[in-house]
């Protein structure tokens, strides 16, 4: 109120520092071989994990894909754009039921759900980011809880397309005769292969200028805008990316349950997913895979001690992960590594 | 004995250091003009004294530390501060920013709200009106009324003068004046118009890039014209 | 016509709900710029609260002043503890904060109370009153009285205590409240307790309407919300305004525009609130702010 734009005292001389700009490039050529050694010994226990496990927890990990996938859309818009959505469960759910209807009408074939989810949810993204990313941070979780609240009304109201609160039952992707697989395995490979795919897709999206600007967002919106990135697009595109990566999730979750119901995407959904990004990790690249295992397998532990044991935790862990840890699960772990790692080179 | 003595004061914001050892002194019921070019560190100095940004060395006021209190306490003490840009609380009428002045006392607020009035006869008539809808000069009269409401032992002036008219900046410094000879109110006032505040102080102290490089009196000070030029940078 | 007005009064009925909720996030928005997403989680804790003392027999009205003052405390705690940490960190980590408190608190009203609903009786007798083919039931009567009230008192506290003047002081200009002795972070404390109070007031008028369940307030806070907006984030008088007129504009569509319903009301807040950011993003009532960096 009483800042003017240009500082006429001392007081207000604060320093800020670039985030990554001054790390030595060898330093991060090190880091850079260490990741792909850990990406490259998970993607191997990736692969050979369901020929090990019983099928319920195939079934478990492949729920832990879908997840990864929702979450990394959401970590889009979070962590990487610093933008708020308390609705993220609207963009899952309207992936899922574009995959649902099609297959049950008109009995396409899997895949091409695939593109039509991804799409519908992009342009949905669009269309709501658009007028939504004019208003700041705030208001936007406002707008965005308010529509996942709305959907699930609106799901059941469209009775005719969408089954109502009967739902949709639709049949799984059957696993071709050459690969011999069984069918839990074959979902977790089809749910691999499109995180896989995401993963890549948002890694790349995030080193191109794209993602540049996103960060510049993040950290100083006004500071973004005078520099001259065009906020609006910006935030608009990031919004439309993470509606496409959460609508992408709700389709391989579609396939994996082979169900979709409106009470299956209540607003708890929404929140659960925040839950997990925070957790997880807002802005690494791993977080939306450390959320997914947190918010996949948290409340199948918990559960047993009470009913409400894995919303005590999540809400608990969200405000101590603010505090102590806004990197998230993610960031701890990059931490131990680098202390193992200073301890072995010690050693 | 409302004498300020301040040495060897370090403060500053976060890792980044303002005021390397500072000391001077102010009598009691003396004004004491800080001049010096921007960015010596004089608002800094003066969030030193009120407790808004934490410091090491010494703050006396009549012998007893002030720093290390938190700025409501130093209020409670009688240390009114009168900030960079005004401290106007823009939606509450100008009579609740005044009372606000006397928030930590309980009595004789009233007749006090007289006194001020008596000094700025202009707030009067505005006193339901929002503070926000004041103009510069009028804003910075009820910033020192506010001052003024608590009572103060040691009042913290920054740069009065900012962003008003010539004119109304004589009235400004002759109303501060009045009161540091009515009251005995021991005055510290940051300025850029180092001509203005010489006129009514009685020691100056020039800071540059934190710290005092030249004491004085007003009178001394104001006479040494190359002095002056050389380390304030302009005429006085 | 007496239809048309009927659908109104009950409308203004739920709106004075909705608008005593906004009124919670509304006095937390203007004390710390924080929009508190638990604000309807607390309320539902607090009817919870107030239902545990009846349960042990306390007498209703003696079990609400109970509730009430142990939501003032709560309120209080909550920003002493869990919110103070964050002060001042970016919008969203304290919208992240809040959040996680909701997930906190709904949860620890189901682990202690469980997940089944419960009874929660209506402390106003289940009459009406008729006039000119209008019905107004008692229990609608006294939530507006209710909701009077609790204005009326805000009202005299905010404009006619120290205290108040303190409040309104620190969130027009923190640093300034701090220079004249106000102790600010007691202050903010003290916002929080207030507004959990008011929250704790709609949860107990809204335990009786619906059933008492930790979900119970959900739907309630998205209204709130749409009050809030609508009247303006930062505007006590507006949060109410804006609660009538959205309870108003629910019952409305809910009865008369087909395509909505019973079943797509809650759309009705979803709508307003996009509308008012769209085309007046202070709201009604609320005062322009001008972006800092």
């Amino acid at each position: 109120m009483n800042e003017s734009p240009v500082s006429t005292g001392e007081s207000t001389a604060t320093v800020s520092s670039g985030s990554a700009a001054g790390a030595v490039p060898r330093a991060r050529a090190g880091v850079a071989r260490w990741r792909w050694a850990v990406a490259g010994l998970l993607l191997l226990a990736a692969v050979y994990a369901p020929f090990q496990l019983v099928p319920f927890h195939v079934f478990q990990l492949t729920m832990v894909l879908v997840y990864a996938l929702a979450l990394l859309g959401l970590n889009l818009l979070v962590g990487h754009a610093g933008q708020i959505s308390l609705g993220h469960g609207a963009f899952f759910a309207v992936g899922a039921y574009a995959t649902a209807i099609p297959l049950a009408r008109w009995d396409v074939p899997h895949l091409v759900t695939l593109p039509i989810a991804a799409g519908v949810a992009f342009l949905l993204g669009l269309a709501l980011g658009l007028p939504a990313m004019r208003l700041r941070g705030l208001y936007l979780a406002l707008v965005t809880l308010a529509i996942a609240i709305f959907l699930v009304p609106l799901l059941k109201r469209f009775e005719e397309v969408t089954g109502g609160s009967m739902g949709l039952t639709l049949p799984k992707p059957a696993p071709p005769a050459w690969t011999g697989l069984a069918e839990d395995q074959w979902l977790y490979f089809l749910a691999l292969a499109v995180a896989l795919v995401a993963f890549g897709l948002a890694a790349g999206l995030l080193r191109s200028r794209v993602g540049r600007a996103l960060h510049a967002i993040r950290d100083n919106e006004a500071a973004a805008e005078v520099m001259g990135v065009r906020l609006s697009y910006y935030k608009t595109l990031a919004f439309a990316w993470s509606a496409l990566f959460a609508g992408a999730a709700g389709c391989v979750y579609t396939w994996v349950i082979g169900f979709v119901s409106p009470d299956s995407f209540v607003v708890t959904l929404s929140i659960t997913l925040l839950a997990g990004i925070v957790v997880g990790g807002l802005g690494s690249q791993a977080g939306p895979l450390f959320g997914a295992l947190f918010v996949m397998f948290v409340p199948s532990i918990s559960q047993d001690v009470n009913k409400a044991a894995p919303g005590v935790i999540f809400g608990l862990l969200i405000i101590a992960v603010m505090y102590v840890a806004p990197t998230g699960l993610a960031g701890l772990a990059g931490r131990a590594a680098d202390s193992l790692k200073k301890t072995l080179r010690k050693g | 004995m409302n004498e300020l003595v301040v040495s060897e004061l370090h403060a500053g914001y976060g890792g980044a250091q303002v005021l390397h050892g500072v000391s001077f002194t102010v009598g009691e019921g003396e004004i004491g003009a800080i001049l010096g070019p921007n960015g010596a560190g004089k608002t800094t100095l003066l969030r030193a004294l009120s407790g808004m940004v934490k410091g090491r060395g010494s703050v006396r006021l009549d012998g007893v530390e002030l720093l290390g209190s938190s700025p409501d306490t130093l209020a409670r003490r009688g240390v009114a501060h009168v900030p960079e840009g005004r401290g106007t609380f823009m939606p509450l009428t100008v009579e609740e920013n005044l009372r606000l002045g006397a928030y930590v006392r309980r009595s004789g607020v009233d007749a006090d709200l007289d006194r001020i009035y008596g000094y700025f006869p202009a707030l009067k008539p505005r006193l339901k009106q929002a503070a926000g809808s004041l103009s510069g000069g009028e804003q910075q009269m009820l910033a020192l009324g506010r001052a003024l409401m608590l009572r103060p032992r040691l009042l913290l002036l920054d740069e009065p003068s900012l962003g008003l008219a010539p004119l109304v900046t004589r009235e400004l410094f002759r109303i501060v004046r009045a009161i540091n000879e009515q009251e005995r109110t021991t005055v510290v006032v940051v300025e850029q118009n180092a001509h203005l505040a010489l006129g009514i102080a009685q020691q100056a102290h020039v800071l540059e890039t934190g710290r005092i490089v030249l004491s004085g009196t007003a009178a001394r000070i104001r006479a040494d014209e190359q002095v002056a030029q050389s380390y304030l940078g302009y005429r006085v | 016509m007496a239809g048309f007005l009927q659908q109104i009064v009950v409308g203004l009925g739920a709106g004075a709900i909705y608008a005593s909720l906004a009124l919670a996030l509304v006095l937390i928005y203007r004390f710390t710029g924080i929009v508190n997403f638990a604000q309807g989680e607390l309320a539902m804790f607090s009817a919870y609260v107030a239902w545990q003392f009846m349960a042990v027999g306390v007498p209703f009205w003696l079990a609400l002043v109970l509730a009430l003052a142990v939501s003032f405390v709560g309120g209080m705690l909550i920003e002493r503890v869990i919110i103070r940490p964050v002060e001042g960190a970016p919008e969203l980590t304290v919208v992240i904060v809040t959040v996680g408190l909701f997930i906190f608190v709904n949860a620890a009203a189901g682990w202690i109370w469980s997940f089944l609903i419960k009874d929660f009786p209506n402390p106003f007798p289940s009459g009406a009153i008729e006039a000119g083919g209008l019905t107004v039931g008692f229990s609608t009567l006294g939530v507006f009285v209710v909701v009077g009230v609790v204005m009326g008192l805000l009202y005299l506290l905010f404009q006619h205590t120290k205290i108040g003047l303190g409040m309104r002081a620190v969130s027009a200009n923190p640093d300034s409240a701090r220079l004249v002795g106000i102790r600010v972070g007691w202050t903010l404390a003290l916002g929080w307790g207030l507004a959990a109070t008011v929250g704790a007031v709609s949860g107990v008028l809204v335990a009786p309407l619906l059933f008492l369940e930790p979900n119970m307030m959900g739907g309630v806070l998205i209204y709130a919300f749409a009050a809030a907006t609508l009247g303006g984030f930062d505007s006590p008088i507006g949060a109410v305004v804006g609660g009538l007129i959205v309870g108003v504009a629910e019952t409305l569509a809910g009865a008369y525009v087909s395509a909505v319903g019973p079943d797509l009301k809650v759309g009705v807040p979803l709508v307003i609130i996009l509308g008012v950011l769209l085309l007046r993003p202070q709201g009604l009532f609320g005062r322009a702010v001008v972006e800092r960096a």
